[in-house]
């Protein structure tokens, strides 16, 4: 018996170390700055340190810019570099377009240079620094795909002599989401539940020739008049893009994606709200809106009470 | 006594109406999560720093380009998104770089999956999309399993997702599960096909957040599931299929 348990035991044991496991290979890389911001004369240039962290397996990747677009639905597109602006690496040992290898929690500093030749046109470019992973070699005679990486970091610049810069924009939208809409007299009046939450939608267009972010607040008056403030979050407006721009205090786990600001309280009446937004160093965009808040749940339910206490004495009269 | 019940309770119900109060948001700068609550009567256009008694610094970097800066040395340079005190790092983690089907059996679906993970900060939207090089194609190019249109009667497409349940149907496609994603994915059985590099398409956006992430613990990170699967017909033609996925992912602007 003991000789059987040393025999298993022994078998067990050689069966562990011949096993040979399958490794998924972990691709998993970081990229700091996430984003650069620069607004840069023509024949000047600037160097921008990146850092690239590889938390994964060995990988090798190839570094490179990109254009970017921005769709009218927010969307990223990346197009291949085309603008006045010159991208080089400062690394001895590296270059743009160049693969280089990055071993399990190494990291590589990519010294960018960003060029704006004398001349170039002044105005607004989008670039993206990408730095993209090799897939992992093919395994002959299994149906299979392979994956690979492509980790961008954003490059937003504007390209001024003089450093005036055109900031020019509307508002979009700015109205509240209502569970009812009234039109009364040719005017839309957006209702609630007093419970009900307050979802508010304000997008900006920039229709000038530079990025900007807006500084500005939505106000909120109620009809015994209590105010209240939130202010909008300086997102980047690029030059012909739209964006939803987000308020605090939306800046909340559980808030919407598609919402810029949603109000929580018990409403009661008529409440105004207003946006006042800066572009710049001068111009102010003004945009108002209204909904009227009524306890319809309460009125039900009380209506509901009403009759069945009501029913209850007359039954007791009887 | 019944009277005297009815009456009290109206009179109790009238009194609650009239004694909830109303209420906007008090706070009109707060922001929380499971973690922390940071409360601000308002965010000034200025650049400062504030602290509070946990030790958590929030630094706000807000306002207008120096225009003296400009002059002196012909650029300025922002790093990093600058409603947020520090710069951190954009992370994307794809768990399987390899995703194995093994051999390929007529009509019997094959499924394998990689967990896709972003850590972002707090920036706002960040993207995640992806694209097929190829059609999953022999290596000579010359046979391919076709995109899934999923089950007769539920057609998807590269931008909407549908049923794919039936073992009859064949195809090449990808589901997706976690936090983050399309909202055409229901569930577990909503599949697309992937848009392809070479035929024109463009990337398909598989994970995208718009918001502040307030997660409890840092790095804040973001996890979907991708589900790539297969299946083929008794006429298929024998070899093995392969492709490329590329994994674009975007930090914010």
């Amino acid at each position: 018996m003991k000789l059987l348990i040393k025999k298993l035991l022994t078998l067990l044991a050689f069966s562990y170390f011949i096993t040979t496991g399958v490794n998924a290979q972990v691709t998993s890389l970081s990229i700091s700055p996430p984003l650069i911001e620069t607004i840069i004369k023509p024949g000047k240039s600037i160097l921008i340190a990146y850092t690239i962290s590889n938390h994964g397996d060995p990988v090798i990747l190839k570094p490179y810019i990109s254009s970017l677009e921005i769709k009218e639905n927010g969307k990223i597109v990346f197009k291949e570099a085309e603008s006045p602006v010159r991208f080089s690496l400062d690394n001895s040992d590296l270059a743009l377009e160049q693969p280089f290898f990055l071993k399990t929690a190494g990291r590589q500093q990519l010294l960018l240079r960003i060029r704006i030749p004398e001349g170039a046109p002044e105005g607004d470019y989008y670039h993206s620094l990408v730095v993209e992973s090799q897939p992992p070699p093919l395994i002959e005679g299994v149906s299979s795909t392979r994956n690979k990486v492509s980790l961008s970091s954003n490059i937003l610049i504007t390209t001024t002599q003089t450093g005036n810069l055109n900031f020019n924009g509307k508002i979009i939208r700015f109205e509240s989401l209502p569970r009812f809409k009234l039109n009364l007299f040719g005017k839309r009046i957006n209702i609630f539940d007093s419970n009900d939450k307050i979802p508010l939608l304000l997008i900006l267009k920039n229709t000038g020739k530079n990025f900007f972010q807006p500084q500005g607040e939505i106000n909120l008056q109620g009809n015994f008049g209590e105010r209240a403030k939130y202010d909008l979050v300086p997102v980047n407006i690029l030059a012909n893009s739209q964006r939803l721009i987000p308020a605090t205090p939306s800046a909340e786990i559980n808030s919407p994606q598609t919402n810029s600001l949603t109000l929580i309280g018990f409403f009661v009446g008529r409440y105004q709200l207003s946006t006042t937004i800066k572009l710049g160093n001068a111009k102010l965009l003004y945009a108002h809106t209204d909904f009227i808040a009524l306890p319809f749940r309460f009125f039900i339910a009380f209506l509901f009470i009403s009759i069945i206490t009501l029913l209850i004495i007359r039954q007791q009269r009887n | 006594m019944a009277k005297k019940s009815a009456g009290f309770f109206l009179v109790l119900l009238i009194l609650i109406i009239i004694l909830i109060p109303t209420t906007i948001a008090a706070n009109p700068a707060q922001m929380e999560s499971s973690r922390y609550k940071i409360q601000m009567p308002s965010i000034n256009s200025e650049a400062g720093k504030m602290t509070s008694d946990s030790n958590i610094n929030l630094s706000t970097t807000l306002g207008e380009l120096v225009a003296g800066e400009f002059a002196r040395n012909g650029y300025i340079v922002k790093a990093g998104f600058q409603y947020i005190h520090s710069i951190i790092p954009f992370t994307f983690t794809v768990s399987n770089a390899n995703i194995n089907f093994g051999e390929l059996q007529p009509y019997q679906p094959a499924t394998a999956s990689a967990n896709l993970i972003v850590s972002f900060g707090g920036e706002y939207k960040y993207s995640v999309s992806a694209i097929a090089q190829t059609r999953f194609q022999t290596l000579n190019g010359l046979k391919f399993i076709p995109d899934t249109q999923c089950d007769p009667g539920k057609s998807c497409s590269k931008t909407t997702a549908n049923l794919w349940i039936a073992a009859t149907t064949e195809g090449f496609g990808y589901n997706m599960l976690g936090e983050d994603i399309p909202n055409d994915f229901l569930n577990f059985q909503y599949y697309r096909p992937f848009p392809i590099q070479n035929l024109g398409d463009e990337p398909q956006i598989i994970m995208e957040n718009n918001d502040v992430t307030l997660k409890s613990a840092r790095p804040y990170t973001h996890q979907s599931t991708i589900v790539f699967k297969t299946n083929i017909g008794p006429l298929q033609a024998a070899g093995t299929y392969q492709t490329i996925i590329n994994f674009i992912a975007t930090a914010g602007y």
